[in-house]
């Protein structure tokens, strides 16, 4: 009954311990995807992220993994870079084309305060989901430098020194966060419990 | 806009110790019982410092930085001892969010700064800056404090910011573990000189001094060592206390 959580490992900067560890505690099972098969096995998937768009696009096509996250039909949530590789253009190190799955872009951080942006802020959810059910006055802790410019798969706002940016986005199955529910104590493991439900649901139609 | 409290650990394995003027260790308990307590407490961050690794020239221990990781919900950086590309991917796969690293960069390779935020992004590259005061300029030290390295404070934090790295954590030799005060001089012209997050540490001796620290610089971060370790101030109180003085903090 219990659902198979996949956290696509690629490259060498990645922060999978923290989710793994953090989808556990939620009451979740992980497997590491570390090749193409792996994805089969899988009920849902989760792209971590650490490092830059352009090299992130770079290890998920060497991996192979481009073509199968972007057709694939389970629950996707992506977290940080995660999050903005799910974005069709990056301008991190340079143009990178990302998996295309939301339309946007994304861009450094526009502000008057020091960036990387980093610390607990809290989100405004203008259009909810299963994801963020229950979850509307917590805080999450954001680590970022660059920022997804997008206006149709609005989930949530947040606010960094007076400058708004999408911090979560949302489209069919498809899940995005700016912030790292990993390092967000218990209103980021109830949000990898809310992701384990979407799995379960999306099992049962799929 | 928030200040994130911030617990710094300065170990000598396999104890936190407190050290005073980075010197005459006392030893606190371990490193994962520690960042346990201060994680329940409500700290936003860790940071776990092997104060001997660098020293001694030996790699730090990750079996206890493993150990602490697994204990936090939270973003933990660890620092010590990092002189190569492979010490930071060890410690990201150990369960670090952020690397911190000091000597190395001061002393023999700072272009290790621009290739790690390249591999793992800025936000993952933390810079730690031991500044002493020399006459009426501040001197990056190395080594916890013990080596002189000629480099002036102010342009070191420029130069590490080009180069890449997302955050300064600003310690003071001068008045690390005393618990007199901040060198509030020192983390202004600091914070006044880049645009990347600092975190000033060494001094907070008092719940005024950290307000006092907050309101004259406005730093991204402050961090406590030696006032939390007796148990005599609680992250609750320092949270409670800055709310109560309108200083905007996470809860």
């Amino acid at each position: 009954m219990s659902s198979l959580i996949g956290v696509v490992n690629y490259g060498i900067a990645g922060n999978i311990h923290s989710i793994k560890k953090a989808i556990e505690k939620a009451g979740g099972l992980v497997k590491v995807i570390n090749t193409t098969s792996d994805f089969e096995k899988v009920d849902s998937i989760v792209i971590p992220g650490v490092g830059s768009f352009s090299d992130a696009m770079k290890e998920l096509h060497k991996a192979g993994f481009v073509e199968i996250l972007k057709s694939t039909n389970k629950p996707m949530l992506g977290i940080c870079l995660g999050m903005q590789v799910l974005s069709s253009i990056g301008f991190e190190y340079g143009k990178t084309k990302g998996l295309g799955l939301i339309d946007a872009e994304v861009k450094s951080i526009q502000c008057d305060a020091s960036v990387p942006h980093m610390g607990f802020s809290s989100i405004d959810v203008v259009n909810t989901n299963k994801l963020l059910d229950g979850l509307e006055d917590e805080k999450f802790y954001f680590m970022h430098s660059y920022e997804v410019i997008n206006y149709t798969d609005i989930a949530s706002l947040s606010e960094y020194a007076g400058h708004k940016f999408v911090s979560s986005i949302n489209r069919g199955n498809i899940y995005g966060v700016q912030f790292h529910p990993e390092k967000s104590r218990e209103a980021g493991i109830k949000l990898f419990a809310n992701f384990i439900n979407c799995s379960i649901l999306g099992n049962k139609h799929g | 806009m928030q200040t994130r409290i911030i617990v710094k650990l300065d170990v000598k394995p396999p104890y936190v110790v407190k050290p005073v003027h980075f010197e005459g260790l006392r030893k606190m308990g371990t490193p994962s019982e520690m960042a346990k307590k201060y994680y329940n407490q409500g700290a936003d961050e860790v940071f776990y410092i092997d104060i001997v690794a660098s020293l001694y020239r030996r790699k730090i221990l990750i079996e206890e930085i493993e150990k602490t990781a697994n204990e936090l919900y939270i973003p933990f950086a660890v620092g010590g001892g990092v002189k190569s590309i492979e010490d930071f991917s060890q410690l990201f796969h150990m369960g670090a969010d952020k690397v911190v690293i000091n000597t190395f960069a001061v002393q023999s390779n700072p272009s290790i700064i621009s290739k790690a935020a390249e591999i793992f992004g800025s936000q993952a590259v933390v810079v730690n800056i031991e500044a002493k005061k020399i006459a009426n300029k501040w001197e990056c030290y190395t080594d916890c404090g013990r080596i002189q390295s000629g480099k002036d404070v102010l342009e070191w934090a420029i130069e590490i910011e080009k180069r890449g790295a997302g955050e300064i954590l600003l310690q003071s030799v001068d008045t690390d573990g005393r618990q007199k005060g901040f060198d509030i001089d020192l983390a202004k012209e600091v914070v006044d000189s880049v645009n990347i997050p600092v975190v000033v540490s060494s001094g907070a001796g008092s719940l005024e001094d950290i307000k006092d620290l907050i309101e004259k610089v406005k730093p991204s971060g402050v961090a406590i060592a030696s006032l939390l370790h007796y148990d005599k101030i609680t992250i609750i109180d320092i949270k409670k206390y800055l709310t109560e003085n309108k200083i905007e903090v996470s809860n």
